[in-house]
């Protein structure tokens, strides 16, 4: 490796300030090659480490090319499980040979920033190239076939993740033939990070996502369900759904103009919420002030709402509005109406209108009854945020009819079913104490050239 | 009953002692005296949170300005936590501004009071998953100029000190960004259904991560100063695409980040 003479050198030349990145790069590759050992030669570091990483990922490209996409249904349970401990076996016993010169630096430092950096290299990738799911196109392209379209799973990441995981495991296993318990924080990192991208990784395959739709009242449970690709499928689960209660925050009035139905000010138009708190406000030229609100209205004569509390009652507000230069005054109903119910605007001039928006959700909760294969029966309330829990099964509030809003007859349910899930939260929460440690103990100085 | 309409009763002793703390942060010695008025800001300010939670009957993270409180409170209790610890004066006069930032705009648009926030959103992961980014934003970024300096000097005379501080912001940086990624994981399971769905925003967030995971292998050994610190500037850059540039790239339009505010 490049000593620091040759740095100081380097330094002193100038070289880089001088030149450009890459021919910086070659020089100090040249000058790696003049001063160090053969590559190849015991014991390797960063130029083998950069040759094998490089040809793991052309080893993916060709699997790409000639095997397509990485099919994670290959790996299913007890697959994932095999390879992912056989391969970390591997690495315990290649630990207990001695003075293994191949298990050090597969736990060393070049390895790992090796690999580190072609993770970043493909994630870059991905985070340029807009991402497609399911099967691929009839005429795919260069960035199709070269899995970049569907990097998670293309070969190449596959395996770059393969193989840092194992390198992960060769770092804390080498640490722990000489354990120094002072470095509680590298333990904590490496081992919570290693748990975490094991579960992550090889739990994929066994990783089921289905939506399920549920009518309300229904007497029968639903139990179909549509995967990604919208076949139905049958679960070993099933759900009634007793009531469905859609909350809805106050809506907003905004003056528009009557053709474009653009809100004015243009340039950055204005919504006022309505609220108990505040009910006057002003928009462009016209003041403004909510008499009445009334959440859930029904249209009584032709202007004028009344609260009804029914299915397809609507928002409505009683306002005045007065226009700051002449001082004319309009009073009336304003509604955003609803599937059930035309809107009612409030007419000021020719070219403007005062209208009410249409409410949004505040909270929406299903409650269900969910009945498992073995007939256990359990009651529950579902929402947003709020996911109900059983057998390895996650049940989550997915959506709702949104034209007919709290009047919808369905609820939809995202039924996650991940047996990995309890492994992925003990690697976050190992890994977490990991990183409070990092913020509060800092870089631990005495570590310092130590390691290479 | 304490609601919104008191909130400049709280908000104005709150910035008096929060602007008068920074100001003997940043211009004197005085380092105790400017510890007693951040913390006596954030007791009042603490106050109104309290008593305005009593008063609603729910937590106050409900509207935009609800958050808000939350992060101003949370950003200057993080940045004395991180001050007692690590005694950067700059990092607590940062934190102190960040959260008048916020309370000046619950001040000045009072409509966000009431602004919705959708369903998702309404999690207990929401405010200590923003604050921790912000505040390893800022950290990193502060690690960044640190680098860059070191960098101009390099081939005049090295500063080890400096160097070594530099780390020590990416550790404590670092550590903060994994948090706050930890969090949103968490969340993103009870809300989304996964842990990680690599949502372009996600992806960057990893990329990121990644890009100081390497920066902090690389500094193991103290060999490859220059081109460490190089790429500190890279994972800086990584690091402001993730925050603002994702919202601008074709591969983000279904982002389920993108918020509207």
């Amino acid at each position: 490796m490049i000593n620091k003479s040759t740095l100081l050198t380097l330094s002193q030349q100038g070289v880089f300030f001088k030149t450009s990145l890459p021919t910086f790069l070659i020089v100090k590759m040249n000058l790696i090659q003049q001063n160090k050992k053969p590559i190849w030669q015991t014991p390797w570091q960063y130029s083998e480490s950069i040759f094998i990483v490089l040809g793991i990922y052309l080893v993916g490209v060709a699997l790409q090319l000639f095997l397509g996409t990485f099919k994670f249904s290959n790996i299913v349970w007890p697959v994932n499980i095999i390879v992912g401990l056989t391969s970390l076996v591997f690495v315990v016993l290649l630990s207990l040979k001695r003075k293994s010169h191949f298990f050090y630096w597969l736990s060393a430092a070049p390895l790992s920033i090796s690999l580190i950096a072609l993770l970043i290299m493909q994630t870059i990738i991905m985070g340029l190239t807009p991402q497609i799911s399911g099967q691929l196109t009839e005429r795919p392209d260069v960035f199709d076939i070269l899995g970049f379209t569907r990097m998670t799973s293309s070969w190449p990441f596959v395996l770059t993740m393969f193989f840092t995981i194992i390198a992960l495991c060769a770092a804390i296993v080498n640490r722990l033939k000489t354990p120094i318990w002072k470095d509680y924080a590298f333990y904590l990192n490496h081992v919570g990070l290693l748990v975490f991208l094991f579960a992550a990784g090889y739990g994929a395959a066994d990783m089921k996502r289905y939506v399920m739709y549920v009518e309300v009242g229904n007497e029968i449970p639903e139990w179909r369900v549509y995967n990604d690709k919208k076949d139905v499928l049958d679960l070993p689960l099933a759900i009634k759904l007793n009531d469905f209660v859609l909350e809805e925050y106050a809506p907003k009035l905004a003056i528009i103009h009557r053709e474009t139905g653009k809100a004015i000010p243009y340039e950055a138009p204005v919504y006022f919420q309505i609220d108990s708190l505040k009910l006057r406000t002003s928009i462009g030229d016209w003041d403004i002030e909510v008499h009445e609100f009334i959440a859930e209205a029904m249209r009584e004569s032709d202007k004028s709402y009344r609260k009804v509390p029914m299915p397809g009652a609507c928002p409505a507000a009683n306002v005045t509005v007065i226009n700051k230069k002449n001082k004319q005054k309009y009073t009336g109903w304003v509604s955003c109406g609803n599937f059930a119910q035309l809107y009612m605007p409030l007419t000021l001039t020719n070219d403007y209108s005062l209208v009410m928006t249409r409410p949004e959700a505040k909270r929406f909760a299903s409650y269900v009854d969910v009945i498992t294969a073995s007939g256990q029966q359990e009651s529950a309330v579902i929402e947003v945020n709020k996911p109900f829990t059983v057998e390895s099964w996650n049940i989550y509030q997915y959506g709702y009819d949104t034209d007919t809003g709290k009047a919808s007859s369905y609820s939809s349910f995202e039924l996650v079913y991940d047996p990995w899930i309890n492994l992925v939260y003990a690697g976050i929460f190992i890994f977490s104490i990991g990183c409070f440690c990092m913020f509060w103990i800092g870089n631990n100085k005495r570590r310092k050239g130590k390691n290479d | 009953m304490i609601n919104w309409n008191n909130f400049l009763v709280f908000a104005i002793p709150t910035i008096l002692s929060w602007v008068l703390a920074s100001v003997i942060f940043t211009f004197s010695k005085k380092n105790k005296l400017g510890l007693f008025f951040s913390i006596f800001g954030l007791f009042i300010f603490g106050s109104f949170i309290v008593l305005l939670w009593v008063n609603l009957g729910r937590p106050p993270m409900r509207t935009m300005g609800e958050t808000r409180l939350l992060y101003s409170f949370f950003l200057v209790a993080t940045g004395l936590l991180s001050y007692l610890k690590w005694r950067y004066k700059w990092l607590v006069s940062y934190s102190l501004v960040m959260a008048m930032v916020f309370v000046f705009i619950n001040i000045l648009k009072p409509e966000i009071h009431s602004k919705n926030l959708m369903p998702a959103l309404q999690s207990i992961w929401f405010v200590p998953h923003v604050t921790a980014y912000i505040l390893s934003y800022s950290i990193l970024g502060a690690a960044t100029i640190v680098g860059v300096k070191q960098l101009f000097q390099f081939n005049k005379k090295e500063d080890a000190e400096l160097m070594d501080f530099t780390d020590n912001l990416v550790y404590i940086g670092f550590g903060l960004l994994m948090l706050g990624m930890l969090m949103g994981a968490v969340w993103a399971k009870a809300a989304w259904g996964h842990y990680w769905s690599w949502d372009p925003k996600e992806t960057w967030a990893f990329i990121t991560a990644a890009a100081y995971l390497f920066y902090i292998h690389l500094r193991l050994s103290n060999k490859y100063r220059k081109i460490a610190l190089w790429y500190l500037v890279f994972a800086f850059i990584m690091l402001m695409i993730t925050w603002k540039g994702v919202n601008y790239l074709p591969s983000a339009k279904n982002s389920i980040h993108v918020y509207t505010d």
